[in-house]
């Protein structure tokens, strides 16, 4: 009971802090505008805020801190009454935090001297927060009501949801789902099965291809640079997710796809000027080229070394790409300009939205490779040498050689994300290359989850896309992001959407038999019944993904 | 009969340290052998030069009468027919059962990297063998229905089987196992044994295994070499061993091997 309660606490305090935390940088005010017109809230706007949209908002984090809070680590001493003490306690303590904030904001009296500081506390922004009232005495018990109700709510939903687990829940329903459309006869078939996955790839392949049709320019651009984030991601995930290699320098590949296709198609400074069909494998083979090459020598290497090394590679590649010795190469700091963009028939094919579904495609082809290669003998060797590198070689692993693939593979996504990334833009110079991109893709596959290729694309759209959605925070853009960042990890350490291992023995026996044989011979009986069901094993293989 | 390893004057050094010293030894087919030694008496090392982690400085090591193991890579070695599990667990923790197992039938596998983008007809062949013979082996090994659960969620029991299972996925003809039953309590200990007979009787391979726990070695070793400080100090079958005073000097210090030889024998008839 004490632990529950000090979670409890420890929760509401967090959660209280990130409100706080919002509130200063402004963030309550654009989601209480945009909750308010997308829920399509009636009632008082103060500013660019709306009250309401500000109270759903406030309830929701509440629900979730309570959720949070009702979890206790031990979970088969899982009650009620626990889940609700711990959703009391975050709700309490996260409402005297607000309201103490509320009793404060109503008792500043200069406020222009404090927005020398904080620029988003302004007295229209204060009125928001005190629910548009003059009147903040009669407000701070509102937000204690507010957030101890919303406690207690999430608290008792999480208990509802199985054990507070939503994925539990999530994972139950799938299953149920699934049983339910497989005692269809049409789809006990296999070929019924493949037809399934088959129209759900066409719905959602059909629904990615309308979309840069809706989107104006502006989100094509900015929808277009998380692509070929999620281009490099994907690339750096089977280095650093499956193969277990911490590269640092993986910008160089970027670079070396970026350099080619300027190098080769622009007027200046060689004045080549090849197609870009012509230069886009190119482009690939050579990023993948140097991926060996660079990979040959470091390889022998692990963990921080091999870090270090090729930390040092990728800043010796921008920085010989801005020295005054390549200049007449390549271009120097100038960098180089009126790169060729790709045409189809002689038509230009250089907008936004023609480079969006360039993207598009490329991800998605990418996403194949990939899936193919994990769920192989190749995937498995990868994770074997991540999991222990020495062992994996005792299996008979050529542990070298797996090294090299996994990094001629990723170098060669990237040099595809940097070919794309030079020709869009039109543009490309050392700046593009900076150390700040390898971090930022590094950190988008750790937030993303290591290793898991949907964790990746939600990584590139929470690293890459929220910046741009937080723009309207300007100054504290950054500040924010980083704040969402340590958040991000202290809630869900593993990535926002973890790997897991595809399940693939054969799923038929198994309610009977118990979880765990203690004696091997006891699990006798089982194993003969198991032998007949041989024949499905390929059948459940790639249906079931976990 | 036919020697399925053999080692000549196997020297291994670090720095001034001889942890491995001129040992000679032949393990017959279809054997199960034990090595066995005090702490630190360089038996780990003999398996780790057998396997090629370490190179030898001196010596030989001839596998199935024609290979010789000298500075080979560990893969190749495995990839010759040879195995072994480790004295603490090392398992791809966060791989499920099955895929450890699949793993360990790497050495098979044929297919080249980009066939399985492609997925060639030799390449779905080969994963589906894998397949097969993986729940198969996790079947053979006590584990069927665990094959989807993370190798670090297993029981400790079910991990040193798993890791057996593994080994045993590259069809070795040598498998050398590293203490099997070490934090076993005796039940565990008496079920290890037996599996490992079955092992030996059912698959034909040759079984050498490093072990503390005399009641397993002496169970079921049909040859035993004693290690003391890298050298080879006895061979023989349990019961030469049991009375062989330079072993129990070894393992109990000067002066020991008189007194206590005589008490030792019952306890190991019992066994």
């Amino acid at each position: 009971m004490n632990t529950t309660l000090q979670k409890g606490l420890r929760t509401g305090t967090i959660f209280g802090l990130i409100i706080l935390f919002l509130y200063m940088i402004g963030f309550t005010t654009i989601m209480s505008a945009l909750l308010g017109d997308f829920l399509d809230l009636k009632g008082p706007s103060v500013g660019a805020g709306s009250v309401p949209g500000l109270v759903v908002l406030i309830g929701l984090i509440g629900l979730w801190a309570g959720a949070v809070a009702s979890q206790s680590g031990d979970l088969s001493e899982d009650t009620w009454l626990k889940a609700l003490v711990g959703g009391l306690a975050a709700g309490v303590i996260s409402g005297l935090i607000l309201a103490l904030l509320a009793v404060v904001l109503n008792s500043l009296e200069d406020v222009a001297r404090i927005r020398q500081y904080l620029v988003q506390i302004s007295p229209q922004t204060i009125n928001l927060f005190l629910l548009g009232r003059e009147t903040g005495m009669a407000v701070a018990p509102l937000y204690l009501a507010l957030m101890t109700a919303s406690g207690l709510l999430g608290a008792a939903l999480s208990r509802l949801l199985g054990r507070g687990r939503l994925r539990t829940a999530i994972a139950s329903r799938r299953d149920a789902a699934e049983k339910a459309l497989f005692s269809i006869p049409f789809l006990k078939k296999e070929e019924g099965r493949r037809i399934l996955r088959l129209s759900i790839f066409a719905v959602l392949l059909a629904l990615l291809f309308l979309m840069p049709q809706r989107l104006g320019q502006y989100w094509n651009f900015t929808l277009g640079t998380v692509g070929i984030y999620v281009l490099m991601g994907l690339g750096l995930n089977i280095v650093v997710g499956l193969a277990g290699l911490l590269d640092l320098g993986y910008v160089a590949f970027f670079a070396v796809g970026a350099y080619t296709i300027g190098l080769l198609t622009a007027p200046q400074p060689h004045g080549i000027m090849w197609d870009f069909w012509a230069v886009l494998p190119l482009g690939i083979v050579i990023a993948s080229i140097a991926g060996i090459l660079l990979g040959i020598p470091v390889l022998r290497l692990r963990g921080d070394y091999l870090a270090i090394v090729t930390l040092g590679f990728g800043e010796i590649i921008r920085v010989l790409a801005r020295s005054d010795l390549l200049a007449s190469f390549a271009g120097g700091p100038q960098g180089i300009r009126n790169i060729g963009g790709p045409s189809l028939f002689g038509n230009p094919l250089n907008s936004e939205r023609a480079f969006m579904y360039f993207i598009i495609i490329s991800i998605i082809l990418v996403i194949f490779i990939t899936t193919r290669l994990e769920r192989s003998s190749v995937g498995r060797a990868w994770i074997a040498m991540r999991e222990d590198e020495t062992v994996a070689q005792a299996m008979g692993i050529n542990t070298y050689r797996a090294k090299l693939l996994a990094f001629a593979i990723g170098a060669a996504f990237a040099g595809l994300g940097g070919v794309l990334f030079a020709s869009r833009n039109q543009y490309t110079g050392p700046e593009d290359h900076s150390l700040l991109v390898s971090i930022n893709v590094l950190a988008l596959v750790i937030v993303g989850g290591m290793g898991s290729i949907p964790g990746v694309i939600l990584g590139a759209l929470a690293l890459k896309g929220l910046p741009e959605m937080l723009r309207q925070l300007e100054d504290y853009r950054i500040l924010a992001f980083g704040a969402l960042l340590v958040v991000m990890m202290i809630l869900r350490p593993e990535g926002l959407w973890p790997s897991t291992r595809r399940k693939i023995e054969i799923h038929t026996v198994e309610e009977e038999l118990p979880p765990e044989p203690v004696h091997p011979r006891s699990t006798d009986q089982p194993v003969t019944t198991r032998l007949d069901t041989a024949s499905d094993v390929t059948i459940s293989t790639d249906v079931r993904e976990a | 009969m036919k020697a399925t390893l053999e080692t000549r004057n196997l020297t291994k050094r670090f720095g001034g340290l001889t942890a491995v010293d001129h040992v000679n030894l032949v393990i017959p087919e279809h054997a199960i052998a034990s090595v066995i030694g005090p702490n630190g008496a360089g038996k780990t090392t003999f398996f780790n030069c057998i396997t090629g982690f370490y190179t030898p400085e001196e010596g030989e090591i001839i596998f199935d009468g024609q290979h010789s193991l000298a500075g080979l890579s560990p893969d190749k070695i495995t990839r010759l027919g040879i195995s072994r599990t480790y004295q603490n667990i090392r398992l791809f923790s966060n791989m499920t059962a099955l895929e450890n197992i699949m793993v360990g039938h790497h050495p098979k596998l044929k297919s080249m990297w980009f066939e399985s983008i492609v997925r060639t007809p030799r390449m779905r062949r080969e994963e589906e063998e894998a397949l097969e013979d993986s729940i198969r082996l996790l079947r053979f090994v006590g584990l069927a229905g665990m094959g989807d659960t993370l190798a670090r969620n297993l029981p400790y029991g079910a991990q040193r089987r798993l890791e057996i299972a593994r080994a045993l996925a590259n069809k070795p003809k040598l498998l050398l196992l590293d203490e099997p039953t070490a934090g076993m309590n005796p039940n565990e200990t008496s079920e290890m044994m037996h599996f490992i007979r079955n092992l030996r009787d059912k698959l034909g391979i040759t079984i050498l295994l490093i072990e503390h726990d005399m009641r397993v070695v002496m169970g079921i070793s049909e040859q035993i070499t004693v290690l003391d400080y890298g050298s080879k100090i006895a061979e023989g079958t349990p019961e030469e061993i049991q009375g062989n005073p330079r072993v129990i000097e070894a393992y109990l210090g000067r002066g020991a091997a008189s007194g206590l030889s005589a008490q030792q024998r019952p306890a190991a008839a019992a066994i």
